[in-house]
């Protein structure tokens, strides 16, 4: 029964891809439809098409090199000095990784405001008025990406700081290394694989990146893979060209298979190094001094600006005035509440409706589907396991847009005779839930091998079917990590844009969708009040996580 | 009463396929206390494991009781809830969500048998009672010990009044003295029950002070069933042999009815033994008499001490008899012998095996370091 549940989503998976495969071959022009490499022979031919990559390279490496430049060192910070209040970055990362990168996005774009932007205002008095940052750079948006990855960089590097036998950093120190030759020769190299692993990660989330490019890039005409997507499924004149986006898909997933094999290798490679006794260690933490202490929480705080304080703060002040200007006495008295009142409501509230009905559902349907999944992988030592959850970790791999797009194709043209959910809020969940399952399976297949299998086993020795054992057993002992990664990927849906970018018609529309129409449509003033009202509903729902993950830790049961 | 017919096991690996059951046939009779005794490897967890259903023979028939629950042949298979059993896990597998009372109760609230909410308190109480854990009931697992959770262990298992009771390894994760307690307590808790259990270890001392008898399993084979006594005087197989504490071990060639050419000179046996040609020869080092012994006793040697080594009770001696080492073991206070004794080797303590050509003396009849004959005898009063 399982092993059928965990065939569902694992077919689904396989279909949209395969699909994609389809349609990258099928052309359909005058002369009805033929099958060729027709799409793969534009692609090749099109200086638009090189330049698009030309651009997502660019991006995804100013995108990794920016969030390796904060992550690593705050990670160091965190887990190797005696900085007080470690909680605080953690604390603030972790939220960091759930503030939506469109959001930042936007407040950016005021930041860098050609004319009025704060930075490039300061800059101008700095340097000459003729001195203009742009943030509609290939460059600008990686960095902006980068500021959004950078907790995602922090929470992994720390992690391999954490599992590093740190005895192998004190011999060094022990035989008279300073702490400068010992960082640079012992430190450094143990955790280059874990460095080298979070770079490659964050490089796939970088190609396949739509919040920032949409937000910042497409009303300036500089497109990377998921907005040239986006572009061809919705051109600003002619018909979508589905076949040029699938090809293009295409070559990208073999791109982003390729970056997830090399990080597997490089992630097999890391745990060399890795601590086996797992008895608690603490090692002795290099004390920073009150000169290096400044310097700590001066670069802390330093990117806690950049990243969120900033941009927020921009779009908080720009959600209040009709126009974007910088903060002063005339601007204050002309600060109103009118972009709040002039939001579309009725529609923002279907979005909000909608986003709450996927918030509720799509966590739920994930973790059903993911823990089938786990245990037929873990547990049940059926012949193909391991393709299984190869297959589910594929929507990891492949970027997020591919399935949308493959989705949309399915239900406008495939499906509507029997399966009419185009248009439908259906059609968001099935998706929003099938490319969650690739972190809803990597959660529960390691919190499920953590879970001795004698556990169930002597249930079912002692008489206890199968239902039971999975309702008696499993779930209260793996309570701790469902509630985590329930909370977490609803937060996630909450902010969801890449996906509903292809899916989304007015019939089904979302917060974030509505949000970013605002924005595309040039009405930024409104569009940063919808982005304020969002993200006042979030704190509550964000504050809720962290309550109930540091519980949740808490009740991490000991076996 | 649990048959075993032919049962054969093997698991796929990365290197092909490994063999972990060969062809296992076993009768154990009601109410006895039944140990598979055997080094990591040899398949012991793997046949109790097929007993319980967790694991699925690829052919062979089991029994348990009048009923047959698992049939190659006959394509029948019982999984492991309908076969009415109790288990004892190496881990306990205490559920850590639950109390003490929550464990033993949930496989009578959630099992195939549900018991009514009356029943299943007198039953949990009883089975905690039993255990001496009654005051316990209301503590959450987590905040057990190692040996209050597997007395936790045990009751749940007896709470279900199983047809067997099945126990994998249950003292290992014991600290020593806590294990010696343990074991007195099962073997008593046991007896009074008068049910049936299979018991898998690799500790042989354990296995002798608990078994009616023992299977002793190697690569996936019983190499013998018997009473400890048995297995100890009157091994089948070499590897038995040693199994239970050292041997000295001497190549022979029979040369007549009951006598053997070895290095030492011919050695005189047991003339029930039916062998001829080449033989291997083994005799514990607790049965080696040195000294006063009368002059018509057989097997009669001039023997030198090289060694002596003092642990305790006893006392270890490297003696040699025309160049070959021997080990033998006497009591500590039986007095200080001459460095040039007589040493006496009983026909009725040797054990003899046929050791035709072809087999390769296996390593452990090479002459054993001190160590580990010291090892060994401290091994049998140190580890219950």
């Amino acid at each position: 029964m399982l092993i059928g549940l965990s065939l569902v989503p694992a077919g689904a998976i396989v279909g949209l891809l395969l699909i994609l495969v389809w349609i990258s071959f099928r052309f359909e022009g005058d002369g009805g439809i033929s099958y060729g490499i027709h799409a793969y022979n534009l692609l090749y031919a099109d200086p638009f098409v090189a330049r698009t990559l030309l651009n997502t390279a660019l991006f995804s490496l100013v995108t990794v090199a920016t969030a390796l430049f904060f992550g690593v060192p705050a990670a160091w910070l965190v887990e190797r000095t005696d900085l007080p209040f470690k909680e605080l970055p953690f604390t603030l990362m972790t939220m960091g990784l759930l503030i939506p990168g469109f959001l930042s996005a936007m407040g950016w774009v005021f930041l860098l405001h050609p004319r009025i932007g704060l930075f490039n205002v300061a800059l101008g008095s700095v340097a000459g008025p003729s001195w203009r940052l742009n943030i509609a750079t290939p460059v600008g948006m990686g960095f902006v990406e980068g500021l959004a990855l950078a907790p995602l960089a922090f929470i992994m590097v720390a992690a391999t700081f954490r599992s590093t036998n740190p005895e192998l950093e004190e011999a060094a120190s022990v035989h008279g290394m300073s702490l400068l030759r010992s960082l640079l020769q012992v430190t450094l190299p143990l955790i280059f694989p874990g460095i080298l692993a979070a770079g490659i990660y964050i490089l796939t989330i970088g190609i396949a990146a739509f919040e920032v490019p949409a937000v910042i890039g497409l009303s300036n005409r500089v497109f990377t893979f998921s907005t040239f997507l986006y572009l061809q499924v919705n051109p600003p004149q002619g018909l979508p060209r589905y076949d040029l986006a699938a090809a293009f898909g295409v070559l990208m997933t073999a791109i982003a298979g390729l970056l997830s094999w090399w990080y597997y290798h490089v992630l097999r490679q890391g745990h060399r190094y890795a601590v086996v006794t797992g008895r608690a260690y603490r090692p002795k933490l290099i004390e920073l001094g009150r000169g290096g202490l400044l310097f700590a929480w001066g670069f802390l705080g330093c990117y806690f600006l950049l990243g969120q304080v900033l941009p927020l703060l921009t779009l908080v002040w720009s959600s209040l005035l009709r126009y974007f200007q910088l903060p002063s006495a005339s601007a204050f008295a002309q600060a109103s509440l009118s972009n709040y009142k002039a939001l579309p409501w009725p529609y923002l509230l279907s979005g909000l409706w909608n986003t709450a009905i996927l918030m509720l559902v799509v966590p739920t349907l994930v973790l059903l589907l993911s823990l089938a999944i786990a245990w037929v992988v873990v547990r049940s030592g059926a012949p193909g396991r391991f393709v299984l959850d190869g297959i589910a970790f594929l929507p990891h791999a492949v970027p997020n847009i591919i399935f949308a797009l493959s989705a949309a194709y399915a239900s406008l043209f495939l499906l509507p005779a029997f399966l009419p959910i185009y248009g439908t809020v259906f059609l968001l969940l099935a998706i929003y839930a099938l490319v969650r399952i690739s972190f809803g399976t990597r959660v529960l297949n390691s919190a499920l091998a953590q879970i001795h299998r004698e556990l169930e086993e002597a249930g079912q020795v002692m008489g206890i079917p199968l239902l039971r054992r999975i309702g008696r057993i499993l779930l209260p002992l793996l309570r701790p990590a469902l509630v985590n990664a329930w909370l977490w990927m609803a937060l996630l849906t909450y902010r969801e844009l890449t996906i509903a970018s292809l899916l989304v018609t007015p019939s089904n529309v979302t917060l974030p969708m509505v949000i970013w129409g605002l924005w595309l449509n040039g009405t930024f003033s409104q569009a940063a009040a919808g982005a304020t009202t969002g993200l006042l509903l979030m704190l509550p729902l964000v504050f809720v996580y962290w309550f109930l993950s540091r519980r949740a830790a808490l009740g991490v049961w000991q076996t | 009463m649990i048959r075993l017919e032919g049962v054969s096991k093997s698991f796929r690996t990365k290197g092909g396929s490994v063999a972990a059951l060969r062809n296992i046939d076993l009768l154990v009779e009601p109410g006895e206390f039944f140990v598979f005794l055997g080094p990591s490897g040899s398949g012991k967890t793997t046949l109790l494991r097929c007993v319980a259903g967790l694991e699925k023979p690829d052919s062979g028939d089991i029994e348990l009781g009048a009923r047959t629950v698992f049939s190659g042949k006959g394509r029948l298979f019982v999984p492991p809830e309908e076969r009415a059993l109790g288990m004892v896990f190496q881990s306990y597998a205490i559920w850590p969500h639950l109390t003490v009372f929550g464990n033993v109760a949930l496989p009578l609230t959630q099992g195939r048998r549900r018991l009514s909410r009356t029943a299943v308190r007198e039953r949990v109480l009883k089975a905690l009672s039993l255990v001496g854990m009654e005051e316990f009931a209301d503590r959450p697992a987590p905040l057990l010990s190692g040996g209050q959770q597997q007395r936790v262990a045990l009751a749940r298992a007896l709470a279900v009044s199983p047809e067997a009771l099945l126990m994998d390894e249950p003292l290992s994760n014991l600290d020593a003295r806590l294990r010696e307690e343990v074991r007195s307590k099962i073997k008593e808790l046991v007896q009074g029950l008068k049910i049936t259990v299979l018991y898998v270890t690799h500790d042989q001392v354990e296995a002798m002070v608990l078994a009616d008898r023992i299977a002793v399993m190697a690569q996936g084979t019983i190499l013998q069933v018997g009473s400890p006594r048995e297995l100890y005087r009157s091994p089948l197989d070499p590897r038995v042999a040693e199994f239970f504490g050292s041997m000295n071990w001497l190549r022979g060639d029979v040369v007549g009815q009951g006598r053997v050419w070895t290095e030492v000179g011919v050695l005189e046996v047991d003339p029930k033994c039916q062998v001829s040609g080449p033989v291997v020869l083994g005799i514990r080092p607790e049965d080696i008499k040195i000294g006063r012994c009368s002059e018509d006793a057989e097997n009669r040697f001039e023997g030198e001490l090289v060694k002596g080594t003092f642990i305790g009770d006893q006392r270890i001696f490297e003696l040699k008899i025309k160049q070959r080492s021997l080990w033998a073991k006497t009591m500590a206070d039986a007095g200080e012998p001459e460095k040039k004794a007589v040493v006496r080797l009983p026909k009725s303590k040797i054990v003899v095996f046929p050791g035709a050509d072809s087999v390769e003396g296996p390593e452990f009849m090479d002459v054993k370091p001190a160590v580990k004959i010291i090892e060994d005898a401290l091994g049998s009063q140190r580890k219950p």
